[in-house]
This record gives structure tokens, sequence and C-alpha cells, in this order.
């Protein structure tokens, strides 16, 4: 867990944040602080929340507190960590080239990858468009598998 | 002044035998002096030079006499602070310290006269010793000690000159081209020397006695520099009022050594600074603020002896504000700089692109511009179905390209608007200065570089294709038309 980043535990501080964020993309990751990949996804977070400061806030949310799990449902996250964009509170989906387009499932490469990915939402964003598609080259993206229940 | 008026006159008429006639004052002998520079040499010797108590007349005056005695007794009196009213001027000792800094000046002029006299009587004897040793002191010392020596390495000027100056006046006098001098002549030039340093011990006296009243008499500019310097300031500049309506950058100057010795290095000098450079202040700072501090010591006194010269704050407290707020300025200036953060990024698309303009951006894109045969291949005439490369309709179409009524099959490339407007300058040039009246010789040809002689004006058909306004579907040469095609 990165001491820099505000923590967010409950559902109305997850409210607040999305809806105070204006004209800046808000990065919410979801996940728990004692998964590996969790740390490698937030030590990148830390580094790069004061180059992106201008233009993108950056929040970690925690999946264990109850608060929060009406959107975890919601978001229909499963797999950890799980990053999801907001715009001047819309949500903002990204064409990665995996099966979910609404989030970004697991860590990033580099720095610079994350700064990347925030630029094209935030370009996208700023054109009025509500996906965007993905500025990374496929290797860098990590890959996952979803698994359909029931349907 | 009748004598001034004489010897005047006596130096324009070259009657240069006048000696009975000159026992001129000091002022005369200086003015005569700074004339004779590109005068006679002759004119110079025959003036008053054999006697040096007709240029040098302060030791012997009264005023000189009274204020001495006066600064003896005060030294041995001590400081007597106690009783000043509220108008010093009324003070005696504040009198007397003004006609020190007076006399001050005075002295230093004398020893300047008197220099000069011993420089100009021992020249014929060692000549090169005046550029070798410049202050007078020093020098009144040297010729003193060698008196009419001949050889200067038995004289042992251990003390009155720093060793490598030694060393250079020694070689300097074997080589020297001087004769030893006449008893008389040596004898003046002892005595001379000898009123020289009894003059310098004078002026030493004076400041001494100065300084010891400075807490008394300018106490916030002695708060700044302190009493020996403040002293000097004072006694160089010729009391405090005067000193008080110098600008800072001749504070700064007082007391600056001139010039250095010839071939000697000039890299250890460092830039005029007079004597803030002995206060406390500079010499605790470090070599790099130096010249920063010097510059601000000089401004901040400046200011302390304004007030002072009005007598604005007796206490003193002014000038110790001053210096608390120099030393703060100059630790200021020894803090290392804030250390970098780095900066974030910068919202994308938040600031717009430089686009460059101008004529070598034009001709870069006229490279790739659309060529006018590509124009005519673009367009179609009405009603005419277009040829195409694989024929019947497949393949590239070729539009108006050589089609007829368009005029050739073959497109001449046209020219470019760039090279129109240098045509039309290159043909100002060289055809523009027959001026109103055309020879019958000029035709409308236009002959351009590029293209060579053309029967056919090509500017015509560069306007043709460019403008949009023109349509070409209706063609301009020929009529509406049946061609039967084979």
């Amino acid at each position: 867990m990165s001491y820099l980043l505000t923590t967010l535990t409950t559902k109305q501080e997850v409210d607040s944040i999305i809806r105070s964020t204006i004209d800046k993309v808000l990065v919410l990751r979801f996940g728990r602080a004692s998964d590996s990949v969790c740390l490698l996804l937030d030590d990148v977070l830390a580094k790069s929340a004061r180059d992106v400061s201008k233009f993108a806030t950056v929040a970690l949310v925690d999946i264990d507190s109850d608060d929060v799990q009406v959107y975890v449902k919601y978001f229909d996250i499963t797999l950890i960590p799980s990053t999801i964009f907001f715009f001047n509170a819309h949500h903002m989906k990204m064409d990665s080239g995996t099966a979910d387009h609404s989030k970004w499932v697991g860590a990033f490469r580099a720095k610079q990858d994350f700064v990347d990915v925030v630029e094209a939402i935030f370009r996208g964003a700023m054109k009025g468009k509500l996906i965007v598609s993905c500025p990374l080259p496929p290797e860098r993206i990590p890959k996952y598998q979803l698994y359909y229940k029931d349907v | 002044m009748a004598t001034l008026a004489d010897s005047f006159l006596a130096d324009l008429d070259e009657l240069s035998d006048n000696e009975a006639e000159v026992p001129v004052e000091d002022e005369a002998g200086v003015a005569n002096m700074e004339e004779d520079v590109d005068g006679d040499l002759a004119d110079l010797e025959t003036l008053n030079y054999d006697d040096l108590d007709s240029v040098s007349k302060l030791q012997k005056s009264q005023r000189f006499a009274d204020i001495m005695q006066k600064v003896e007794d005060a030294l041995e009196k001590g400081s007597d602070m106690s009783n000043h009213g509220l108008v010093l001027e009324d003070d005696p000792e504040y009198q007397l310290i003004v006609d020190c800094n007076a006399l001050s000046v005075d002295i230093e002029n004398e020893l300047v006269i008197i220099h000069n006299f011993i420089r100009d009587k021992y020249r014929p004897k060692f000549p090169e010793l005046e550029s070798l040793v410049h202050h007078p002191i020093d020098y009144a010392r040297v010729v003193q000690k060698i008196g009419n020596e001949m050889d200067v390495t038995l004289v042992d000027l251990e003390g009155l000159l720093p060793s490598a100056v030694i060393m250079v006046v020694s070689v300097t006098a074997s080589t020297t081209s001087g004769k030893p001098l006449p008893e008389d002549v040596l004898e003046k030039i002892v005595d001379a020397c000898d009123r020289a340093l009894a003059l310098d011990s004078a002026k030493k006296k004076v400041l001494d006695f100065v300084e010891s009243r400075m807490g008394f008499i300018a106490p916030n500019l002695s708060a700044i520099v302190g009493s020996t310097v403040a002293a000097k300031l004072m006694g160089t500049a010729g009391g405090l009022a005067a000193l008080a309506k110098m600008p800072a950058c001749n504070v700064q100057l007082l007391g600056a050594k001139r010039k250095n010795l010839a071939g000697f290095s000039t890299a250890t000098s460092q830039y005029r600074i007079g004597y803030v450079e002995q206060t406390e202040i500079f010499q605790s700072t470090p070599p790099a603020l130096k010249m920063r501090a010097g510059r601000l010591l000089a401004a901040k006194s400046t200011l302390a002896a304004r007030v002072d010269s009005t007598r604005g704050d007796p206490s003193g407290n002014t000038g110790k504000a001053f210096r608390e707020e120099i030393r703060k300025k100059i630790e200021k200036w020894q803090e290392p700089p804030p250390a970098k953060q780095p900066k974030p990024l910068p919202v994308p698309d938040s600031e717009p692109k430089k686009k460059r303009g101008g004529r070598r951006l034009r001709k870069m894109k006229e490279r790739y511009a659309i060529t006018d045969m590509r124009k005519l291949a673009n367009r179609m005439q009405f009603g005419i179905p277009e040829e195409s490369s694989l024929g019947d309709g497949l393949g590239e179409g070729y539009g108006m390209l050589g089609q007829a009524g368009s005029g050739k099959l073959r497109v001449s490339m046209g020219q470019s608007k760039l090279a129109a407007k240098v045509a039309k300058k290159f043909k100002e040039k060289n055809y523009g200065s027959t001026g109103g009246a055309t020879s019958g010789l000029t035709s409308s040809l236009a002959f351009t570089p590029v293209q060579g002689i053309e029967l056919s004006n090509p500017q015509a058909h560069a306007h043709q294709l460019g403008s949009g306004t023109q349509s070409t579907y209706f063609s301009e040469t020929g009529t509406f038309s049946k061609i039967k095609r084979i």
C-alpha cells in the first residue's frame, strides 16, 4: 500500500471523490494491500501520481471493506487489481484488445505505460468520447481469462 | 597675484631667466607645474624648484602647527565624550575634528607636491625608481636610504619594500643610466625626504585622533565599518559632509590603490575597492561574494554617513541596524538553492502547437502539392465519358487529361505561384528600368529561366487550373463539339 495515495474505504468517500474531481481523469484502483500484483501496480501509481497531477487524480479503493461491495458488484470486479477510469463522473471505457473494456485488469509494466493510458483517456474524454482505444502495444497489456458462469 | 601674471607672461614669451621674480606661492607653483608639462624643461628648472620651502609651505604654516598641537593635547587627554550638547557644531572638539579632516586632505596634497619635488631632483641619479616604487612615502624612504650610493646592492632595503620589488630595484640600479648627484642637491633631497616623513607621521597622528573620536562624530558609520576605516574614509573625503555628498560608488573607491607595477601580474588585483576592503565584514566574506559585499557595504555606509552628517541618530542604532541587515544579506547569499522538484507533466493538448510558416515551409509544401496533371485527371467534362487506363471504365480514369478542348494531351507544368512571384521580380529588375517609355523591341513574351522560350504565356495556364472560380467544364478555347472516337 502506498502512503502517498489516498485509500478509500466507504461508499461515501468513493462518491465524493467521483463527484469532486472536475476536468481531471479519476483513476480508482480496486484491490488489496496484501496482493503482490496490487503492490506492483500501487508502486507505479504512486510514482506517477505527481507527474499526471495536472490532469489526473489517483486513489485506491480497498475491496475488503463492506461498504464498497456495491461498487464491486456494479463494476463486476472479479480479478484484482482492477483500475477504473472516470472523467467528470462519467465512466470511461478503454479498448485494449481484452475481453473487458470497462476496466483495466492487472498491473502496468512501466510508469510510462500508465501515463500513456491516462493521456489517451484524457484526450478522448476532452473530445467527448466515452470509449477510447489503448495506445499500448499488445505485448505490454496484461492478458487474462474471463470465465462466464451461468451465461 | 602680480607675480603670477608675470610668471605666466614669462612662460609665454619664453623669457626664461626670470629666476629673481619667482618667489611665487603654492598654488602658482602647482599651476605652473601643470602648465609646464608640455612646456619647456628650461622653464621648469628655473622656477622655484631649488628651494623646497617655496613649494611646500604647509609645514611652516601657523595653521598646521596649531592643529597639531591641539591634536596632541587631545590625544594625551584621552577621550572625553560626556558633555556634548544638543548642538554638536558648537563643541570645540567637533570643530577640531572638522579641521583635522581638512588638514589631512591638505597634508595629502602636500605630500604629492613633495614627492614630485624629490622625484624630479632624484631623476638624474636613478630615473627608473619612480616607475618601480609608486607610493610617495615608500619612494621617500628608499631615496633616503640609497642617498648617493652607486651600488644599490650594498643598501639594505629590507622592511621598506616587498622583497620582489627590492629585487627589481637592485637589478634596475645595476643597469641604470644615472650619475651621482652634487652635494647641495643631495642635501635638498634629504631635507625633502625628512619633510615628507614628518608630514606622514603627522597625518597618522591626526588619523588616530579622529579615529578615537569617531564614535562621537559618526556613530552610525563606525557601527558599520569600524572606527579605523570610518576615520580613513572621512579623512580622504575631506569631512563628514563631503563624505555624505558622495555617491556610494565613489565611497567604494575611496582609498583604492591605483596602478600595478609594470611587469607584475594583474591576475591578483581585484576590482577596484578602497578602504572598505579593510572592514571586518569584508574580510570575513567568502571570496566569491566579496565584490557584492563590497558594494553593499559602500552603499549602507554612505547612508549611515548621511544620517550622521545631519545628526539624525546620535545613538548609533541606525548603524547597528544596517550592520545587522548586511550580515543577514550575506548569509542569505550563501544559502544553497532550493532543491529542484520534478515538474508534473503538462495537460495534454493545452499548449497549441507552434506552426511555422514562411518561404521555406511553402517551398517544402510545394513538393507535395497537387500537380496540374492530377487536377485535370480529377475533373471530368459533362457528358463525355472519360478515358481510363485499362479501357472501358476499368482502371484509373484520366478525367480531362488528353480531352479535346482542354488544349493539349501533354500538360506542361504551369509555373508554381512562388516561381511566378520570382519571375515577376526578375522581370521588373531587368526590364523595369526602361521606365514608362517602352521600346519597340520589347515583347510580351515571358522569358523565364525555368522553362526557356515559350511562345504561349505559361502564366495563363497556371491561372486557369489554379483558381477554383474559373470553371473548366466549359472549355475556354473550344466550343461544343462532337468528335468521333474510333
